[in-house]
């Protein structure tokens, strides 16, 4: 099996990806924004949640997608799958630091502060800075096939913050509340839970959508850049002989 | 590339349409009064006072029931409340109050009792989640446009 | 060539020291987010006047103002222990009796906790009002019983 053909299969349902996540952004915007209750607590400020949580369990799964793409990278040694590693590493960056932006955003008005170092906020900072610091050393690797392999190990590498992330506010004591969805069970109201699972499923899809126009791009960029350099060489190769 | 714009002047069409939605959901809880100002002007029917407890000034009587002074910034206001118990109000706590201001009495009387409701938050968290993502997914579909037309212009493309 | 060099090593230590950070640095078990009103009865004079966070349960019944400037006292458990906080101040919104907050200040020698910032915990549930009022709980992780174990 190749994965070019898994590839170009999934790439025909590109469309319904955007479809599908507009669709469901757009009914969990209405349903977020007007259509569900103020919690008890928090009052209306709950509806950052709608944003936030979903943003971030995005950004958790296209590590993961990272860190299994690079191992079938080091496994399968096929560029189009470093391709989509480099793209997902990009757009798990881009949704970790909205996530902690949002965060930010929500920690304001609820604790009363914009930032604090506890346990949850620190490891999930600590996933952005593995992220850029991946990007970063895939600028600085000249030779395209070194610099896959030493990305794809960094990323394998860094997975071992996902757990961190994810148990941090049940290990610890932290000021980030625990998970809402867990072994316990379900702790929000489905007024409340419904809109958070249309934007979840949501921003998975976009999450999904992008990953393959990034990866077209890269693609494309690396096939281009390729065939120039072929040209290239031809044209100064018939040069020289003449 | 036309269609791409298409879709992207669809999707802002939509976005402008559901900020008016949302807009007009919430216009009319959006404005709230300065204490005051409601002294200074005495606007007539329901109206929304933002303000902090005075210290000391809450007194409850029986279940439901409460007086306080409401503190703005160069005024207070004298509160009677009457409704189901309220359970955020306590002294030292900024609050909305919706109710009317009786001008005969000089006392507001509070209907509703409401923590600040911070929409300009709520607001600034979608935008920030929302924008980026839109943003960059557009530039990156308008590059893979430009990609596919530079790879058929340079005729370095090859039927495979 | 050499730009490129200094910018991998920077890279690298980029996620070495993220992740060493986590490993053995002032993460997780080394350092604790805040500590309870057990503990800091318990403390050694070493920590007083020391910046620390204590984390509780606001008693119910228990805040007080002061009339004439912006202040709160309030005591705060764990359950097992209780300690006497006093705030100068404008306290969270979210700040209440009966809940989870987090503060940030001194214990001092005659045992009483001066604090100049709290920040409130609010545990994972989330419902309207009209549930709440009718007296439905939610699971959740019990905030009093994780900070005694």
């Amino acid at each position: 099996m190749t994965i070019h053909r898994v590839i170009r299969k999934v790439q025909r349902f590109q469309g319904w990806f955007g479809g599908g996540a507009a669709l469901c952004l757009m009914v969990g915007l209405y349903l977020g924004l007007i259509g569900s209750p103020p919690d008890y607590y928090q009052g209306e400020v709950v509806r950052i949640m709608y944003i936030h949580v979903p943003l971030a369990h995005t950004s958790l799964l296209g590590y993961t997608v990272l860190a299994v793409g690079s191992l079938w990278y080091l496994w399968k040694r096929d560029p189009i799958v470093d391709n989509m590693c480099q793209a997902v590493a990009t757009l798990s960056a881009v949704f970790t630091a909205l996530a902690l932006g949002t965060g930010m955003i929500w920690g304001k008005p609820t604790w009363d502060t914009w930032w604090t170092w506890d346990a949850r906020l620190t490891s999930f900072t600590v996933l952005l800075l593995i992220l850029i610091g991946y990007l970063m050393l895939r600028t600085f690797v000249d030779d395209p096939e070194k610099e896959a392999r030493y990305g794809a190990i960094l990323a394998i590498v860094g997975f071992v913050d996902l757990p961190i992330i994810h148990f941090s506010v049940e290990w610890w004591r932290t000021l980030h509340q625990p998970q809402s969805i867990s072994m316990r069970g379900v702790s929000i109201s489905s007024g409340l839970l419904v809109p958070l699972l249309f934007m979840s499923v949501g921003m998975s899809l976009l999450f999904s959508y992008m990953l393959m126009v990034r990866t077209q791009l890269l693609y494309l960029d690396r096939l281009l850049h390729a065939k120039k350099g072929r040209l290239l060489s031809q044209f100064h190769l018939s040069k020289s002989d003449s | 590339m036309r269609n791409l714009y298409i879709r992207w002047g669809g999707v802002c069409i939509i976005a402008i349409a559901f900020i008016m939605l949302t807009y007009n959901h919430y216009r009319d809880n959006l404005a709230s009064l300065a204490p005051r100002q409601v002294k200074q002007e005495a606007p007539a029917g329901d109206i929304r006072v933002l303000g902090m407890v005075q210290g000391g000034t809450l007194e409850t009587r029986g279940a439901g029931k409460a007086t306080f002074a409401l503190l703005g910034e160069s005024a207070s206001l004298q509160v009677q409340y009457e409704g189901p118990p309220p359970d955020n109000l306590r002294e030292l706590k900024i609050l909305i109050l919706i109710g009317r201001w009786n001008a005969a009495t000089q006392v507001f009387e509070a209907r509703d009792i409401g923590i600040v409701p911070n929409y300009g938050f709520i607001a600034g968290a979608y935008l920030l989640g929302l924008l980026p993502l839109a943003l960059l997914l557009f530039a990156m579909s308008r590059r893979v446009y430009f990609l596919y037309d530079e790879i058929k212009a340079s005729k370095l493309y090859e039927e495979e | 060539m050499g730009k490129k060099k200094v910018g991998m090593v920077v890279s690298l230590l980029l996620v070495g020291g993220a992740l060493g950070y986590l490993a053995l640095g002032n993460f997780g078990e080394n350092v604790v987010y805040f500590f309870t009103p057990s503990e800091v009865k318990a403390f050694s004079t070493d920590y007083y006047q020391k910046k620390v966070r204590v984390g509780g349960m606001v008693v119910e019944g228990s805040l007080e103002t002061y009339p004439d400037r912006l202040g709160l006292i309030f005591q705060l458990t764990d359950g097992e222990a209780t300690i006497p906080v006093t705030f100068e101040g404008i306290p969270p919104d979210l700040f209440k009796e009966g809940q989870g907050a987090v503060v940030e200040g001194y214990w001092s020698g005659e045992h009483r906790f001066e604090s100049n910032l709290i920040m409130a915990k609010h545990s994972e549930d989330y419902m309207p009002i009209e549930l709440k009022r009718a007296g439905v709980e939610l699971p959740r992780k019990d905030f009093m019983k994780s900070l005694v174990e």
